[in-house]
């Protein structure tokens, strides 16, 4: 039968025999490349990775900087900015889009075409626009992000029920505050499900122009690394982007459930 | 019960036969033609390739065979992605040959046992080191942002000159940064780019939008220190027909090349050669193939692969690639054939161009 | 006999495009009564209850409050806090416990975002008294458990009498239920019909001391007998009434067609089926028969039964 449901214990029991699964699947793929060729370095072993983990964490004989790090707060801070700028674009565009016609019918066709354009193919765009420190990044993130969330924010307004906007009115709402108390507050779950969706994308756009552009960053490093053939730098990478990509999906449900006890998912 | 038990049997037969049928595939495929990868990315020699298949001397497609494989019973198999990307596929044993310079081929050649057997050309001043303003001379980039990509031959051009005149590389400040990229801000003027050294088309295409822009120094004043081949694992040479690869692959660069020297094919062939390259037009491709100057004869590959002309240059690109950390140890560099140069990592061998030569009489 | 007035629906029409909805509607509301307006589906209460609230107004005719005590009614022309309103669906903030959706309204009204947020010790202050009177009034509904939830984990019953008490805390003039019950089960909706008229007697205990009455409530529903016994006057709306022969081509839109007042009953008292039987067949036989085209005037004896004493409860 369908959605028939098992124990938690059962559950979690699977998932960690997948993870084990994926482990083991790994160590057997490396272990056949090292037959064909004992020194490779394109899908390190155990030990080899260990030694990668080791070089991003020590810091540079030359230059005293800890690759980690350094790259780390590139990254981040380029991450953090550019989604900042967007989200905050969105929610204001997304409002006036939802809450006034004129606006709607201003916005929704440009934003529904930009939301079809992959800003990774767009790069030149913003390198031309906005030049190539942090502020491109942002800009590139900003605007990667910013046409879709905007998109579900409106569509998020669109659905609140006339009969709560009505009953506001009744009860000596001014606009101002029908936007602020009522509207906001009601899509505020929904935007935080948009905002979680957006963090992959964003990342995306993000590395791949440090894979060009940057000199410093988690792009650059794992584009330079693997030229030189050091996989085992580079793996480590990819698992700190998808730990640090699930710990802020993470940070982001949790911050739902806490803030938003009132809101139902569906199918549970 | 019994239809239940019938139509299992009939699953599992059906899925065992879908299962053996590969295997029964490739065993037949065994006695054909051997098939071997080259892996290339788009640069004026390394185009010669791609243009080959598109005149038809080969067929880069896996299974077709054109003249010049039919001649040597092997199949030649293209794979064009970008230089990085190809560096990558050779390092992990998934193309046998791949188009590199000799700076980067020492990286996978430490884990991999490498031979190069075609030299394709030399920069003759393709790589450069573009100035604006009125920068004159290399002392006023002391502590300015030269931006290229890093450890790469556009670092060693840089490295190599500022040696030869004589200057410090710590006073200067190498950032890394696309050449495609490092190119357009230049040319859109932007704030900060005064220098960056970049390979064509991004010099030529540089020079002609931007009209202050002149070339400080470039790899003219380092003739034949980097050198575009086409290098090939020992491994496969090992392999049944490897050698007939080298000799195939050998033939349709050399092939290319004297349609290039015919006057009545060279604009077409330039033309091919630059269509992918870059907006260049023939005039500028014209200008492309001097400063990327291609090894177009047996005579010229033999001598570049030879000790007396080549052991120097190989020298100082392994300890540039050791001090930039670009390799984690010197990897042992040889020239001459298998039994000369058993222990090096990266071998030099003119053999298969002999070899290409002695055949074709 | 003095029937202070709340509410004025002066020929009021409505339209949308070719579709014509009311026609020449005129209602007068007296404050106090509990008005049950029914009709066939589709013939246009929603609509008329609409333009009562603002905010859909009339294309032509209109409708005026009067607030307490003035002697001269305001044209409405938006939504505003003197005419409240419960939908059948969506009733309440989902957000919001059921406390905060009763003092939702005190703070919209009497508190503005500037002062909430640069004022905000104050705000606070005020906010606590608010809040006590949203679950005093929420105590006196006998919701006094449900002071905590979310409305995802109220019944529908609760959540409709929650609603009720959110727009009734702000004291409106009128308060206008759209088929509140609809979508409940038959115990829950006698249990809320019976809080309604808990809610009339404290109209009549006004009334004996001489004040005014504070809830004037009209109720829109599909039900004949929740409109008999909640009611004291019940309205029907119809498009079924004699428009041919008063020269129209086509039917010019649903008027009223019933306007009678019913009897008055305590909560507790038992209903008389008889008289139930009685009003319901007249009020079908006006309003429900598509055969049955009658002048509207007929059957809207409201102005001579109040007259000659046939009023109960608070129109005697």
């Amino acid at each position: 039968m369908i959605r028939q449901p098992i124990s938690t214990r059962l559950a979690i029991l699977l998932g960690i025999l997948s993870v084990v699964a994926l482990l083991m699947g790994y160590t057997l793929l490396s272990y056949v490349q090292h037959l064909d060729n004992p020194d490779d370095t394109t899908i390190p072993t155990w030990s080899q990775l260990g030694e990668g983990v080791q070089r991003l964490l020590e810091a540079n004989p030359r230059t005293g900087e800890r690759w980690l790090l350094l790259d780390a707060e590139a990254t981040a801070t380029r991450l953090f900015l550019g989604l900042f700028y967007g989200i905050v674009g969105a929610i204001i565009l997304g409002l006036l889009m939802g809450c006034y016609a004129p606006v709607e019918a201003l916005l929704v066709p440009p934003l529904s075409l930009l939301a079809k354009i992959p800003p990774t193919a767009a790069l030149a765009v913003f390198f031309v626009l906005v030049g190539t420190d942090t502020e491109m990044y942002v800009a590139m993130i900003a605007f990667g992000v910013l046409p879709s969330l905007a998109q579900s924010v409106y569509l998020a307004v669109h659905d609140v029920p006339r009969e709560m906007l009505y009953k506001a009115y009744t009860l000596g709402a001014s606009q101002m505050e029908l936007i602020w108390n009522i509207i906001v507050r009601a899509v505020y779950p929904r935007l935080i499900d948009s905002v979680r969706l957006q963090i992959g994308p964003a990342m995306v756009y993000l590395i791949a122009a440090e894979m060009v552009l940057g000199d410093v960053g988690f792009g650059y490093r794992i584009r330079l690394q693997m030229r030189l053939l050091n996989m085992n730098v580079v793996y480590p990478y990819l698992a700190i982007l998808a730990v640090f990509g699930f710990g802020m999906d993470y940070c982001l449900r949790l911050l739902q459930r806490v803030t938003c006890p009132w809101f139902i998912r569906h199918g549970r | 019960m019994k239809a239940r038990m019938f139509k299992n049997t009939m699953i599992v037969a059906a899925v065992a036969v879908v299962l053996t049928v590969p295997a029964f595939w490739t065993v037949a495929r065994a006695d054909e033609v051997p098939a071997f990868s080259l892996a290339w990315s788009e640069y004026p020699s390394w185009s010669a390739f791609g243009v080959a298949h598109e005149f038809g001397f080969i067929n880069g497609r896996e299974g077709e065979m054109g003249p010049i494989e039919k001649k040597w019973g092997v199949d030649i198999v293209l794979k064009e992605a970008d230089y990085d990307t190809c560096l990558v596929m050779y390092g992990s044993g998934k193309c046998d040959a791949v188009c590199i310079t000799n700076m980067d081929a020492l990286i996978p050649s430490l884990t991999r046992k490498s031979v190069g057997i075609l030299p394709t050309s030399t920069s003759f001043g393709a790589d450069a080191c573009i100035v604006v303003g009125d920068i004159t001379d290399i002392k006023q980039l002391r502590g300015k942002k030269v931006y290229g990509l890093a450890k790469t031959v556009s670092e060693y051009c840089f490295v190599r000159n500022v040696e030869i005149l004589g200057e410090k590389e710590s006073d200067y400040r190498f950032t890394n940064m696309d050449p495609a990229a490092a190119a357009l801000a230049m040319q859109q003027k932007r704030d900060g780019f005064d220098a960056i050294v970049v390979w064509n088309p991004f010099v030529l295409e540089t020079l002609n939008k931007r009209k202050d822009a002149r070339v400080l120094f470039d790899s003219t004043s380092i003739p034949g220190e980097i050198i575009d081949m086409v290098v090939m694992t020992q491994e496969s040479l090992d392999k049944p027909g490897g050698e007939k690869f080298a000799w195939a692959v050998i033939d349709a660069f050399y092939t290319i090349n004297r349609e290039m020297a015919k006057p009545e094919t060279r604009d077409e062939t330039l033309i091919a050669l630059g269509e992918k390259f870059s907006n260049l037009n023939l005039d500028s491709m014209r200008k492309v193939v001097k400063q990327t100057r291609f090894y177009a004869t047996p005579d010229e590959g033999v001598t570049v692969l030879g000790r007396e002309a080549t052991a120097g240059i190989m020298e100082k690109v392994v300890a540039f690639c050791v001090s930039h950390e670009i390799v984690p140890e010197a990897p042992a560099v040889g020239f001459g054939s298998r039994e000369e140069a058993e222990e090096a990592a990266f071998r030099l061998d003119p053999t298969y161009i002999k070899g290409f030569v002695a055949k074709s009489k | 006999m003095e029937y202070p007035l709340v509410l004025e629906i002066q020929d009021l029409s409505h339209w949308f495009g070719d579709n014509l909805v009311l026609y020449n509607v005129d209602l007068d509301i007296i404050r106090g009564e509990i008005v049950s307006l029914v009709g066939p589906s589709g013939c246009g209460k929603s609509t008329l209850l609409r333009a009562i609230v603002g905010t859909h107004p009339p294309c032509r005719g209109q409708v005026a409050v009067y607030a307490a005590g003035a002697l001269a009614p305001a044209v409405v022309l938006k939504p505003s806090r003197d005419r409240g309103i419960v939908y059948q669906q969506y009733s309440l903030f989902p957000f919001l416990t059921a406390a905060q959706n009763v003092a939702m309204g005190l703070m919209l009204d009497q508190t503005s975002l500037p002062f909430r947020f640069f004022r905000y010790l104050s705000w606070r202050n005020l906010r606590r008294r608010h809040l006590a009177e949203a679950v005093a009034l929420l105590e006196k509904l006998k919701l006094g458990h449900a002071i905590h939830l979310y409305p995802h984990e109220m019944s529908g019953g609760m959540r409709q009498r929650v609603a009720i008490a959110q727009a009734l805390v702000m004291k409106p003039e009128i308060l206008l239920l759209d088929e509140p019950f609809g979508a409940l089960d038959e115990a829950t909706r006698e249990e809320l019909q019976r809080m309604l008229l808990t809610l009339y007697q404290e109209n009549l205990d006004a009334r004996r001391m001489g004040e005014s009455p504070p809830y004037t409530i009209m109720i829109v529903t599909h039900e004949l007998n929740e409109a008999i016994y909640v009611g004291d006057r019940v309205v029907a709306l119809s498009q079924f009434w004699n428009w041919q022969e008063q020269g129209h081509r086509r039917c010019p839109g649903a008027t009223i067609v019933l306007d009678q007042p019913v009897p008055v009953y305590r909560p507790d008292e038992e209903r008389h089926f008889e008289t139930f039987i009685q009003i319901r067949r007249r009020i079908r036989h006006a309003a429900f028969e598509p055969s049955v085209l009658q002048d509207p005037q007929e059957y809207k004896t409201f102005a001579t039964d109040l007259a000659s004493g046939r009023g109960e409860g608070v129109l005697q």
